[in-house]
């Protein structure tokens, strides 16, 4: 398992895992370190989920996509 | 023996003069004022120039609490409690910045500009995505007012709006946040807040300057060294030779000032003789602010009170300061100094140098104040002391209303200190009025001035 991740450095643009496995794409960042405002990404089987804009926990990101 | 504790009618005799050292000392009187003064009373926050911009923020307090204000991002101005929904933490722990959430340390709920609660961790987890967010926004002052770039809050639904809490006092006010020149609301903040913390009760300044023109004496030595603008006295004082020095109370609002009212046919007296280029300027002012209409050009301000914790200096220096009650026994001043935004780069900086050597923790003439009241609190804290009540007897009955200088009427009730120097009766309108907000159960009973009014249309 990776470390933490330290969500402050992370751009607008940039893609994120969640822990339930989805992808996110970050709108903008707050840098508090502990929210993201990210965009969700259409995964396998559940395309209807995309697009939809959330706040996403720090905990909750799991991988840096890039 | 044991002593009587919290707020009793009687501490405050108006009949007599007296007023008991209890009021200033005691710790259960104020814990009672903070409920029954500094809840229901309006409360200077800042000024809009510090939060131009959306997402913009200054921390601010108001009683013993720690207030946001802050501009949300749709430029409406908000002012919080800063204090998490669900453990109380605070969400914002810097002086001031620009931020699109307030997130707390907590456990991470996060709060928008506008104070919705907007991110709450593990909430389809945990909560079950049961938990009613709207239920849990920061919590937000009942009343709120702009007043001529000045914020001020209210956390009583039922008090009147700041307008009318201010009253004929706004003149006064006016002073300070309209430009030198008579233009309405040109003042902007110069720099940022002096802040430090003095060991007296907040009401010592809160009486001092609602006009003590009596302890002149303890400016002696700054008088001496000539640190005013002139370079003579602190101050420049060419209009006491001609103007009316009053004393200014607005017996049912509690506000209250010392005010110069100028003759008809004035002539400006020579100023700020430091420098030619701010002399200039200020003298250019006056002239423009004696062309234009309204009874302000004939006024000259001087230090001033509006009940209960915000002090006016409109001239020399150009100040508000805010006396924040930290405990019985210790007070956080917060002093905010102005200038008129148009003025010349030289004009500003100039007048730094003088606020500062006159007011603030380093200032020559508020070290002189700080020293009295903190050894006056502290030798009327013991229980001989508190035995023995003070005397605010100088000048009873001689207030008078509808006064008038040469056509320019006074509001309130006045006294005339152009012989007499001195008075005790701002002092006597402060806990006049304090008194009655510590007996009142409600703003009804406060408003005095409107049942006056309804029993005039019967
Ligand atoms: S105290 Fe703020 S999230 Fe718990
Ligand atoms: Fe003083």
């Amino acid at each position: 398992m990776s470390g933490p991740v330290n969500i402050r450095t992370l751009a607008a643009g940039t893609r994120v895992v969640l822990a339930s496995g989805a992808e996110a794409e970050i709108v903008s960042n707050p840098h508090d370190g502990v929210w993201l405002f990210a965009r969700y990404l259409p995964a396998e089987g559940d395309p209807a989920g995309a697009g939809e804009e959330e706040m996403i926990f720090a905990q909750d990101v799991v991988e840096v996509r890039g | 023996m044991h002593r009587l504790s919290g707020y009793r009618p009687g501490l405050v005799d108006n009949a007599t003069g007296l007023i008991s050292r209890e009021i200033f000392v005691n710790e259960d009187i104020y814990a009672q004022e903070q409920e029954r003064v500094f809840a229901r009373s309006w409360l200077f926050v800042g000024h809009e120039s510090q939060i131009p911009n959306p997402g913009d923020f200054f921390l601010s307090r108001m009683g013993e609490e720690s207030v946001i204000l802050c501009r949300d991002r749709k430029g409406k101005i908000h002012v919080f409690l800063n204090s998490c929904r669900h453990r109380g933490m605070k969400v914002c722990r810097y002086d001031d910045g620009n931020t699109t959430v307030f997130t707390c340390p907590y456990h991470g709920w996060s709060f928008g500009t506008d104070g919705a609660l907007a991110g709450v961790p593990f909430f389809r987890e945990a909560y079950h995505s049961e938990l009613d967010r709207s239920k849990y926004g920061l919590i937000e002052v009942a009343q709120l007012c702009n007043y001529k770039g000045t914020i001020w809050a209210n956390w009583d639904a039922s008090a009147p709006s700041f307008h009318e809490y201010l009253g004929e006092f706004h003149r006064f006010l006016d002073l300070i946040l309209d430009g030198w020149d008579g233009r309405e609301g040109q003042a902007e903040l110069l720099g940022g807040v002096q802040k430090w913390i003095i060991p007296c009760n907040w009401k010592w300044p809160a009486e001092n300057f609602s006009g003590d023109t009596y302890h002149n004496i303890s400016h002696r030595s700054v008088d001496l060294v000539g640190a005013g603008p002139s370079g003579q006295s602190r101050r420049d004082y060419g209009e006491l030779n001609v103007a009316r020095k009053l004393h200014v109370t607005i017996p049912d609002r509690g506000h209250q000032t010392i005010t110069y009212a100028l003759p008809r046919d004035y002539q400006p007296q020579a100023a700020y003789q430091n420098s030619p280029e701010v002399a200039e300027y200020f003298r250019h002012c006056e002239e423009e602010r004696r062309r234009r209409p309204g009874a302000n050009s004939r006024l000259i301000g001087a230090p001033g009170e509006i009940f209960p914790n915000v002090a006016l200096l409109p001239r020399q220096p150009r100040t508000l300061a805010v006396w924040h009650p930290v405990s019985a026994h210790q007070t956080e001043v917060w002093r905010f100094f102005f200038v008129d935004r148009d003025a010349p780069r030289a004009v500003k900086n100039f007048l730094r140098d003088y606020y500062i050597r006159y007011s603030g923790p380093a200032g020559m003439t508020e070290q002189d104040d700080m020293e009295n009241w903190n050894y006056a609190h502290a030798a009327s804290r013991g229980v001989i002391a508190r035995r023995h009540p003070y005397t605010y007897e100088m000048g009873m009955g001689y207030a008078v209303e509808n006064y008038e200088f040469e056509g320019l009427r006074m509001p309130g009730r006045v006294v005339d200190l152009t012989k007499a120097q001195a008075s005790e009766e701002p002092m006597r309108n402060l806990y006049k009025r304090w008194a009655e907000f510590m007996e009142a159960d409600n703003w009804d009973d406060l408003m005095t001035w409107r049942h006056v009014s309804a029993q005039a249309a019967q």
